[in-house]
């Protein structure tokens, strides 16, 4: 039996890894990881792992009920657009934040901030969230 | 890429029903898909003058089933729209399906392959079939409608692990562009009640729109004197700080349908026939922005390849519409076309510059809030109201002079960047 790409995503996931391709042609990063090189279209890849740590560049929310049951206990959440140390962009759920104006304004004044995988597992799925360090 | 049409392509009609709600809506209450979606051909056939057998081909789009349920909807609407025996097919961009098949039709009319092409888009995000019959509907929840939608979103990784439009579309990218203007939070909203404003006046002289009450008189029907008070209140919380829930999408059902033929002919047909001067297409996976949010790839490119294609500027523009599904992402693209300086979007806004009566007219038919959001037919209202302007056909909303250039801008989830460029013959 084959296995797909995308389950062994969220396996490695529940391993506290995550898993990327590097492209052997154009050295680009794809993640979350697919058939082809996101940048050249290349098939010739390697599995790889990052590290998940980089830079929370700036933190919203969604609303509650989410578009997605999966979400349904955590709505309405709060979502990062993150830079990556290996230069990956990502975006995540962002775990011990309170969605509220006064808080998110606060973490928009400070400025980029570090953060660090979270890994949750919600309606029996391993998801990469992060949290801030 | 050659990026080139080998001949002229022009508009020889354009048609649109009421966006509104089948369940409510007094004009479309009643109706099936198939007959709110006729409304929208027989429309643009009379206004073409084209009679529906001298139609060679027929791009027909619908982007979700679940509610519509009319898969395969070439033949399952041919007789509803007398377009029996006709090449074509059905197709989907989402919410760039009516203006990509505008693109298709231009590519296939300039080929030489078919001389006159009708493309249609309609859709329903706010009722479905009921159960199994054949003629009631129901309403759907709004989450059920997102849910839905969201089915057009990378259902690999991203949908999975927590995304959803109202952050990624809209509150993360209202932060990349405060930051990088260095604009307060306070001025943002104050600006997006300002673009708010604006689309809902262009509504409310707007008979097809869904929203046709002024903001000024919403906030006054509420018990609010003061605006601004109204616009901070509960009734106008925010979906993805800072981004309040007055600056997004107010979901439609509605149709809209156009008549493409060859610009050498187009005298015969119209007495104003608008030539279609250049499109752009690209489309890109999430993340769909990087260090900038607030200048994607996608539309970058989209708007390069419509210049180019078109041999026009940024200074020949008279009107523009930008996808204002999410009102950031909409001054994104104002900005990225030219059609306003980087950075001063909000600013024109609080000076009454994007009005239909001043300088730098914007989405004139009150845009996605206002005029409604019906995914694959609303592409097609956005060029309705540009070829209405471009003839001096908008009624009480007429811009003055009427625009000879203008260029439409939709993004089709997720996500696909498109871009017409039309200008009057
Ligand atoms: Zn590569």
């Amino acid at each position: 039996m084959a296995e797909s790409i995308i389950k062994r995503y969220y396996d490695t996931l529940g391993e506290g890894k995550l898993l990327a391709t590097n492209c052997l042609d154009c050295e680009g990063y794809t993640f979350p990881p697919t058939t082809a090189c996101e940048y050249c279209g290349s098939t010739d890849l390697e599995f790889i792992h990052l590290s998940g740590k980089g830079k929370l560049l700036f933190l919203s929310h969604g609303v509650a009920p989410p578009p997605n049951a999966r979400f349904v206990d955590i709505a309405p959440y709060a979502y990062g657009h993150i830079l990556l140390e290996e230069g990956v962009y990502v975006q995540g759920i962002v775990t011990g934040v309170k969605p509220e104006p006064e808080v998110l304004q606060e973490i928009y004044d400070r400025g980029p901030a570090l953060v660090e995988p979270d890994i949750i597992e919600l309606q029996g799925l391993k998801i990469l969230a992060f949290k801030m360090v | 890429m050659r990026n080139k049409l080998r001949d002229g392509v022009s508009i020889l009609g354009v048609g649109c029903s009421q966006f509104g709600d089948l369940l409510e809506t007094p004009e479309i209450k009643g109706l099936s898909l198939q007959e709110l979606t006729n409304q929208a051909v027989q429309e643009a056939l009379a206004d073409a003058g084209v009679d529906p057998l001298e139609i060679d081909a027929v791009f027909i789009g619908n982007a979700m089933v679940h509610s519509s349920q009319l898969p395969g909807t070439y033949s399952q609407l041919a007789k509803w729209l007398g377009m029996q025996f006709k090449s074509g097919v059905h197709f989907e961009a989402q919410c760039s399906t009516t203006n990509v098949g505008a693109a298709m039709a231009a590519m296939a009319i300039a080929s030489g392959v078919y001389g006159k092409v009708l493309v249609i888009g309609f859709e329903a995000t706010r009722t479905r079939a009921k159960e199994l019959s054949p003629y009631e509907r129901e309403p759907i929840s709004t989450d059920q409608a997102w849910a839905w939608t969201d089915l057009a979103v990378n259902q690999a990784y991203s949908v999975p692990q927590g995304y959803e439009i109202f952050s990624t579309y809209n509150g993360l990218v209202a932060l990349g562009y405060c930051r990088k203007y260095g604009i307060s939070i306070e001025d943002y909203d104050r600006g997006m009640m300002e673009i708010c404003r604006s689309r809902r006046l262009h509504g409310s002289m707007t008979p097809k729109a869904i929203l046709q009450e002024t903001l000024e008189d919403e906030a006054a029907r509420l018990g609010f004197n003061d605006l601004k008070e109204f616009w901070e209140s509960r009734y106008n919380p925010f979906v993805a700080w800072p981004s309040r829930v007055r600056n997004v999408v107010s979901v439609a059902d509605g149709a809209s349908a156009m008549v493409l033929g060859r610009s050498d002919e187009a005298r015969s047909y119209s007495v104003s026939p608008v030539e279609l001067l250049g499109f752009g297409i690209v489309y890109g996976d999430l993340p769909w922005y990087g260090s900038d949010p607030t200048v994607w790839p996608i539309d970058r490119m989209a708007w390069q390849r419509a210049y180019q294609m078109s041999g026009i500027s940024p200074r020949d523009l008279d009107y523009i519409h930008t996808h204002d599904c999410s009102n950031i992402c909409g001054i994104c693209n104002l900005e990225i076309a030219g059609y306003i300086p980087e950075g001063k979007s909000l600013y024109y806004a609080m000076d009454g510059r994007m009005g239909y009566d001043a300088d730098r007219p914007v989405s004139t038919h009150g845009g996605r809030h206002a005029f409604g959001h019906a995914w694959a037919a609303s592409a097609g209202s956005d060029t309705y109201e540009a070829v209405l302007q471009m003839r001096g056909e908008a009624g009480k909303r007429q811009i003055k002079p009427w625009p000879e250039t203008a260029a439409i801008h939709t993004h089709g989830y997720a996500m696909i960047s498109t871009v017409l460029i039309l200008r009057r013959c």
